[in-house]
């Protein structure tokens, strides 16, 4: 039984046997991880040597303290599930598709594609809902269809090459704590980098013979001067976006720009810049929706629930007669206690089916009376299939028609 | 075993990822998500019209009611959330590796859930109601058996 990242049908590459996944090319990634790395270990082994010595140790500890966090973000970022939504089943898109008005030609001879829009008010504003052909879903709002990786993506900001990955609402708060760790921590390389030439210059008073005795601040200085402009801008981007409570995607398509439309709101809007920061960067996440470790079985909870809890040898004897004949269901004797479910349990479902009277109401409203269920005399039993009695759903066999109804559950 | 492994292929085809074409007697419903209060989690409570003689109306929307209330407590924090939340950050997230996050727990709140009804209301109608964790949380699946 294959795994369900055996099976994943999309664009990206899945590691460590389904636990990360990331864009298929990472090259850009891997410049990214050596620009960082290699201008690190440079700063850490040279410059830091005299500033350790002539201001304080803790210098060279605070860079690599900044360093190892910096990676940590960029590494989450670049191989956590940015909020995926798994693929629909066939079933899923023959319904959907069937329901869509399908390609036509009208009057005129002139050709109109199938129709993929719905519309949907979202806290007073009209959304049209799209339908993605190639994901066979209907996309949730705010989410979008990433090319490079050939998945929806929910609350979908943008695909970084330079993180390798794409960047949506479950590694948005990485990304961003890696661009706003990476402008601080270049500020202070550049910083040390600069007060270290100037310290050697001052000893050996000549610029240019420090400059010579120490190159590598020169290179290290340079590389966190460049990078400086573009993560700094990015980082300021990307915070007046928090902000608005706004994506790039978003942002670039003008959704939410009120000054071209400006009966536009954002209904995501919380009302102030601070109450959406909190929201972006410290609200719930959904766990992935990949499941890449489970196996693909297309089933699931339906195999487990409906093996676990009957018999499995009296009720598959009953059954496999009755299944050869008709593809139906059969049902078999629906007793109350169903405590042998751990002995027929199929992988991670929890088994233990007993009534959440927590969650469940007592009774679901006209439970009471419209479940008859007749017995082998054609008379109908008493039994109500709800609540407390048990021998419901007894045996019951239809003498008359082939399909007789037992109830495995 | 061989007669189990039959019933369990016949299970197959009919709630499989096979085309509905081929599943015969079979067919399915699906529920979407509802986006009308916002991008939390919820189904619609409007009863698809092939359910229409199969059950009331009333029943469904109770059940569908009920199944959204938890995954509203899903995506909601409370003191408790918070807590563990930060408790899970300040282990470094490894805490992880022995417990379930919040959210977790409310699918899988959810899933027992589906089964109670499935037990209780649905299989004795003929229908099945699929858990939406099984389909990525984008649609509840019900297949109407025959």
């Amino acid at each position: 039984m294959p795994k369900r990242w055996e099976v994943y049908p999309g664009k990206s590459q899945v590691l460590c046997s389904g636990r990360c996944i990331s864009a298929k090319n990472l090259s850009v990634f891997y410049l990214t991880l050596a620009l960082i790395v290699i201008s690190s270990c440079l700063f850490l082994a040279f410059d830091c040597r005299l500033l350790a010595v002539t201001l304080s140790p803790s210098v060279p500890v605070l860079a690599a303290v900044q360093f190892i966090f910096v990676l940590c973000c960029l590494l989450r970022t670049t191989f956590s599930d940015p909020g995926i939504i798994p693929r629909g089943t066939p079933d899923e898109a023959a319904w959907i598709e069937s329901q869509l008005e399908g390609p036509q030609v009208d009057r005129d001879g002139n050709y109109r594609p199938p129709v993929r829009l719905k519309d949907v008010q979202i806290n007073g504003r009209v959304f049209k809902l799209k339908y993605c052909f190639t994901c066979k879903l209907w996309r949730p709002p705010r989410s979008s269809h990433c090319s490079t990786c050939d998945n929806c993506v929910d609350r979908f900001d943008h695909h970084c090459p330079w993180v390798g990955n794409c960047v949506g609402r479950r590694n948005y708060r990485y990304f961003y704590l890696f661009l706003i760790s990476l402008s601080v921590y270049c500020l202070y390389v550049m910083v040390f980098g600069i007060v270290n030439l100037v310290l050697l210059s001052n000893m050996r008073k000549d610029f240019l013979m420090a400059m010579k005795e120490s190159p590598t601040s020169v290179l290290t200085i340079l590389v966190a001067f460049f990078s400086i402009w573009s993560v700094v801008g990015l980082g300021g981007f990307h915070t007046m976006l928090i902000c608005r409570e706004t994506s790039t995607n978003e942002d670039i398509k003008g959704s939410f720009n009120q000054r071209r439309h400006p009966d536009l709101i954002n209904p995501f809007d919380q009302g102030n810049g601070l109450a959406n920061c909190c929201f972006v960067l410290f609200g719930p996440v959904t766990p992935s929706l990949l499941n890449f470790r489970e196996d693909e079985i297309g089933l699931g909870s339906s195999i487990s629930l409906v093996t676990n809890n009957g018999r499995n040898g009296a009720s598959a004897a009953a059954a496999s007669t009755a299944v050869t004949a008709t593809p139906a269901v059969r049902y078999s004797n629906l007793t109350r206690n169903n405590n042998d479910a751990a002995s027929n349990s199929v992988g991670h479902v929890n088994n233990s089916v007993q009534v959440i009277s927590e969650s469940l109401p007592a009774q679901l409203p006209g439970d009471g009376n419209d479940v008859i269920v007749k017995n082998g005399n054609g008379a109908p039993a008493d039994g109500v299939i709800s609540g407390g009695t048990d021998a419901v759903g007894a045996q019951n066999s239809n003498t008359q028609s082939a399909s007789s109804v037992h109830c495995i559950v | 075993i061989l007669r189990s492994r039959l019933f369990r292929r016949n299970l197959l085809l009919i709630m499989g990822s096979r085309p509905a074409a081929q599943v015969g007697h079979s067919r399915k419903v699906y529920i979407q998500r509802d986006y009308s209060q916002g991008l939390g989690l919820r189904y619609s409570t409007a009863m698809p019209p092939q359910l229409q003689d199969r059950m009331p109306e009333d029943l469904f929307e109770a059940a569908i009611v009920n199944i959204n209330q938890i995954l509203a407590g899903a995506e909601n924090g409370s003191v408790g959330v918070y807590a563990e939340s930060c408790f899970a950050c300040l282990t470094g997230y490894l805490i992880y590796m022995c417990m379930d996050t919040h959210f977790e727990r409310s699918l899988k709140e959810v899933r027992k859930l589906i089964e109670e009804y499935n037990r209780t209301v649905f299989m004795p109608r003929r229908l099945m109601m699929i858990d939406p964790s099984e389909r990525g949380l984008r649609v509840i699946e019900v297949v109407l058996l025959s």
